[in-house]
């Protein structure tokens, strides 16, 4: 036992006050171990995610051609510009599960799956060749279906034949969109297969890897347009589209990039804060610790304690915390760290490589684990110890002097309340700056927790206002060349249909002044009293009865065509004619890009289709959507119903599940963000009770005289309780006006790293007043323990410890 | 409590009890008392106006003298002994210990200076509470650097062994009576073996039977050399002393 006894007297004291000291260990660990959670993920994603992409030749372009043949791809090569091409085909189909659903399916085709120069995948189980009759699957698509090696599927092409196909190898493919995020299939089979299904033997997409200057959008789409002009129309072929891959990332950056990062930048400001957090609590609870001790410390001065010695105790006692806290935030740092990107794994299709912490984490761990607590402690450790041992020893200078302003004479003059209830009052505004920080906490923790509700509100009115451009309960997408009045003829004989309606949907351009041409724009040919819709119009009219030449646009479309407005003229081109209309109004955004509205009929000569429609759009009830259960049972009868008839052979989409998917990526989200919010909610807590705690012992002495008087422990509890209320109704307050900046901002970053949309913002007064009720809940929990304390005081110890 | 000339025999040897360790250079011994008050006064300012609390004190006190301070409670017993151990700086006057100018040190210079020459013993709360007695004996010579682990370890067992706390030396204060508290606080205060032992009221809380003892331990270490000041109410007690120093209103009356 050669330890000094002074470190023996701090090792004994961590242990006997084992409570506070599992406090400041857990609060130094929550910090610590968020900040290493979410730089180690971070680096788990930036390394096995976009490491990973970058190898394995990003494509910079697709560009969809008409149909070619190999040869295309080699002249697109040979340019200087050009690093790599690859020759694809991409078809879509459908696919039948285990449960005997179909569901759609995008078949993919190249010269050689195995040896791709763009969009490299790879063959993780099963064997190498992809013969006839033969399909991969990507493995997320794999998992999802249930599917192994060896099974075989039901594909179908196109609405007629089901052709068996047998699954020879799971691919693993970090370039499409995965299964668990759009609910596609993605799969891939030889050019022969194709053939076999009578889809046809030719590519229709070309990948391109750009030279250099792989990152910047205007110069890939330059080469594009250069591609196009020099050698994909000189070969008599036409390009359907041009696409830079990826949600609005730039050219050859992983598809989710943007999200990911916005994601990643929120978790690292949590961080942040739980470590500010973190801080508080431990010069708090610090302090606390330096009040309990006051006498001790004069006890040790009085036997020749230096003050460095003294200084240099408590330090080392704040360095256990630490170490102790530490060996908690690492490994819980690292678990998270691998909950965290596993969980994305599981949305973006990645490899873990490794969960072996990397050493600028542990380093930035370290760092901030043992310096963090030893700086803050620092300085209520210095403060303790400054005082004189006479003051120590004579409890001088404790509780004895007040300095009394403005508010607490204010305070003093409360006639109308219950004296405890003064007492509370007075005692809550004794020590400013400790209410200051104990305030502090609980404040950001509301603004954080009312700012998740708003973000969650936010989300929810978003999601109502394009609800509006989707007021059906079932929608069937209709072969080529369906005719109106067979297709609602049919709809309106399905027993349950109240609201059936036929919409035609294309493509078109606008054709500038200047006679170039904008991108290609959705239109849609919709009856001029259209129920299916509810348009929220910023601007002039919807379309009515006698329209012809007029149009609806929608908010997307000033996007991409920032000059338009109500009243503006355009001229569409939707391939077989040429016509100009005047915008009558402008809706609010759907977030599904650029639309433009026309009247049915009009619709149908700008395209040359009159009478036919492409999507059947059917309610169960006059005045609006129906429930889930609803929507499913419709979506059944229609399907058969249809197929029946020989109408269609396609899937129904219900309401219910375009935005219930939605919604789920979100509230996975915002359940990370309420977890913080919890811990704040925590942390405030116990910085209530730690705070509670001081001021009981600084005012033993009142208490005893409260005691004295004949106070009954209920009315010594009361006092406390009232304190701790009324610190947590002053937080709730401050909260309350910080939410709203608060709740702005983290919607708008939430919304716009998820759906790179701008924010409609909503403030949610149900998270507003469910954090009154879990501020008075913790402000009453926080105050048990002190005042328990309190009440167990006997006018004896009270007296002893004058 | 037998073994008690043994343990201060072995340490006399040592340390001395005339040490002037930790005075500063320049330091002078006036008129050749251990402890010398050269008028000194005490002026407390409080909210309601100056407050002398010692008067124009003059008092030397000689090694090996066992003297007891009596007086109404407010006389300034307290604030005389705090003047003796520099836990309080006098208002005007000189204070000299073994040759040291006590209130001409600082802060730290004091702790050091007390730490080798004063053991002090207080009515409450001596012990640290999550200590054991052995080490809460230990923990000035820690503090003070003296000695080697073992020999600290030793030194305070013997200790323990002379104030009769063997049995108790791994007890936790808490577990102890008024009296044992109080003579394990003894034997803390000799831990550095100070030649000067100041204690206030170390009785004050104790039964009849307890203070006997604790008194009796005093005149056993008065005999090795230890000058002792005691703060009492307890006449009886006080009259054992040969010596009896009577403050009233912050004057020594006889
Ligand atoms: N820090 C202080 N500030 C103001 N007055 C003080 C202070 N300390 C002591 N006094 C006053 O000085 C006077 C002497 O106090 P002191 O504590 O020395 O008395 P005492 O003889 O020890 O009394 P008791 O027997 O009650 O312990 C008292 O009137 C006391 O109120
Ligand atoms: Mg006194």
């Amino acid at each position: 036992m050669m330890v000094p006894t002074r470190w023996i007297k701090i090792l004994k004291d961590t242990w006997s006050n084992r409570s506070r000291s599992v406090l400041v260990v857990l609060s130094i660990a929550v910090g610590v171990a968020t900040v290493g959670m979410i730089n180690h993920s971070g680096i788990i994603v930036r390394r096995d995610l976009f490491g990973a992409f970058d190898k394995g030749a990003p494509a910079s372009l697709h560009i969809s051609v008409s149909p070619f043949e190999r040869g295309l791809d080699s002249a697109v090569e040979s340019r200087s510009d050009v690093e790599a091409v690859q020759a694809r085909r991409v078809t879509s189909g459908s696919i039948q599960t285990e449960q005997g659903e179909w569901i759609d399916l995008s078949l993919n085709a190249f010269p050689d799956i195995h040896d791709l120069d763009v969009n490299k995948v790879t063959i993780e189980t099963g064997a190498s060749d992809l013969g006839v009759r033969q399909i991969m699957l990507e493995r997320l698509s794999a998992e999802g279906l249930g599917v192994e090696v060896g099974d075989t599927l039901l594909v179908q092409a196109d609405e007629e034949r089901v052709f068996p196909l047998e699954v020879t190898a799971i691919v693993h493919d970090l370039y499409t969109m995965p299964y668990t995020l759009l609910g596609e299939v993605t799969a891939y089979v030889s050019m022969d297969t194709l053939q076999w299904m009578g889809k046809g033997s030719y590519y229709n997409r070309l990948d391109i890897v750009v030279a250099d200057n792989e990152h910047d959008r205007d110069h890939v789409l330059q080469i594009g347009d250069d591609i196009r002009e020099r050698v994909i129309e000189p070969s008599g072929l036409q390009v359907y589209r041009m696409e830079i891959p990826g949600i609005g990332v730039d050219p050859g950056r992983h598809w989710a990039e943007d999200q990911i990062n916005g994601f990643l930048l929120i978790l690292q400001i949590m961080g942040i804060m739980a470590i500010l957090l973190s801080g508080g609590l431990v010069i708090n609870t610090v302090s606390a610790m330096l009040v309990q001790q006051i006498k001790q410390i004069g006890i040790m001065r009085s036997m020749g304690a230096r003050r460095h010695q003294i200084i240099s105790m408590y330090l080392f006692n704040v360095f256990i915390f630490s170490l102790l806290g530490l060996m908690i935030a690492i490994p819980v740092g690292v678990l998270g760290a691998w909950w965290l990107s596993e969980f994305a794994a599981g949305f973006v299709n990645y490899d873990i490589t490794t969960v072996k912490p990397p050493l600028e984490v542990l380093l930035l761990q370290v760092a901030l684990g043992l310096l963090m607590p030893l700086a803050v402690a620092l300085v209520p450790i210095i403060n303790g110890t400054r005082i004189s041992i006479y003051d120590a020893i004579y409890q001088y200078g404790l509780g004895g002097e007040e300095r009394q302003g403005l508010f607490d004479r204010a305070l003093l003059r409360i006639r109308a309340l219950a004296p405890p209830v003064v007492l509370a009052l007075r005692n809550t505004f004794r020590n400013k700056s400790r209410l200051a920080f104990t305030l502090s906490t609980l404040t950001l923790a509301g603004a954080m927790f009312i700012a998740v509700f708003s973000t969650r509100a936010s989300l929810n009115s978003q999601l109502d206002e394009i609800s509006r451009y989707v007021m059906f309960d079932v929608t069937l997408g209709l072969p080529p060349a369906s005719n109106i009045h067979t297709t609602l003829r049919e709809a309106n004989r399905i027993p349950g249909v109240a609201v059936a309606e036929a919409w035609g949907h294309g493509r078109a351009e606008i054709i500038h002044t200047d006679e170039s041409y904008s991108e290609k724009i959705e239109i849609v040919g919709l009856p001029y009293d259209s129920q299916t819709v509810n348009p929220l119009l910023l601007d002039g009219r919807w379309l009515q009865a006698d329209d012809r030449r007029a149009i609806v646009i929608n908010k997307d479309l000033l996007e991409i065509e920032p000059g338009l407005s109500v009243g503006s003229v355009i001229t569409l081109d939707a391939g077989q004619r040429e016509r100009s209309y005047e915008i009558v109004g402008l809706t609010s955004t759907h977030l599904s890009g650029a639309r433009i509205y026309l009247p049915y009929d009009e619709f149908g000569s700008l395209t040359n289709r009159a009478s036919l429609v492409d999507s059947l759009r059917v309610r169960a009830s006059q005045d609006g959507l129906s429930n889930r259960i609803t929507q499913e049972a419709l979506a059944e009868q229609v399907e058969a119903r249809f197929e029946n008839a020989g109408l269609s052979t396609s899937d129904s989409m219900t309401h219910h599940a375009i935005f219930g998917d939605f919604t789920d990526v979100f509230d996975l989200i915002l359940i990370v963000l309420i977890i913080m919010a919890a811990l704040l909610a925590i942390v405030g807590g116990l910085g209530l009770t730690g705070s509670l705690g001081i001021n009981i012992l600084e005012r033993t002495r009142e208490i005893g005289v409260l005691r004295a008087v004949g106070a009954s422990n209920i009315a010594v509890r009361k006092v406390i309780v009232i304190e701790g209320v009324t610190v947590g109704l002053l937080s709730w307050i401050l909260g309350a006006l910080l939410s709203a900046p608060s709740g702005r901002a983290l919607s708008g970053a939430v919304i716009d790293a998820v759906m790179s949309a701008n924010l409609s913002f909503r403030y949610s007064f149900l998270g507003l007043f469910l954090w009154l009720l879990v501020v008075v809940v913790i402000g009453v929990l926080a105050s048990v323990a002190p005042a328990q304390r309190a009440a167990r005081l006997t006018v004896r110890e009270v007296l002893d410890y004058e | 409590m037998k073994s008690f000339r043994n343990v201060n025999g072995k340490s006399n040897g040592k340390n001395g009890t005339n040490g002037t360790n930790g005075s500063p250079a320049g330091a002078l011994r006036q008129n050749g008392s251990l402890i010398h008050f050269n008028s000194v006064s005490k002026i407390y300012s409080t909210s309601a106006g100056e407050f002398t609390a010692l008067k124009d004190v003059d008092l030397s006190i000689e090694q090996g003298e066992l003297v007891s301070i009596v007086g109404k409670s407010g006389s300034g017993k307290t604030t005389l002994i705090n003047m003796l151990t520099g836990i309080d700086r006098p208002t005007r006057g000189d204070i000299s210990v073994s040759g040291t100018s006590v209130q001409a040190l600082n802060e730290g210079e004091r702790a050091i200076w007390r730490g080798k020459n004063v053991g002090i013993v207080f009515q409450f709360f001596q012990l640290l509470p999550t200590l054991t007695v052995l080490e809460n004996v230990r923990l000035p010579m820690d503090f003070g650097g003296v000695l080697n682990q073992v020999e600290r370890e030793q030194r305070a067992v013997e200790l323990l062994d002379l104030v009769g706390l063997t049995e108790q030396a791994d007890s936790l204060p808490v577990r102890l009576s008024g009296g044992q508290q109080q003579r394990a606080a003894i034997a803390r205060a000799l831990a550095n073996d100070p030649p000067i032992i100041a204690t206030d009221e170390p009785t004050g809380n104790l039964d009849s039977h307890s203070a006997e003892q604790v008194l009796t331990l005093f005149e056993n270490l008065v005999d090795t050399g230890k000058t002792i000041l005691m703060v009492t109410h307890d006449d009886e007690l006080a009259s054992r002393a040969p010596r009896i120093i009577r403050l009233s209103d912050g004057e020594i009356v006889k």
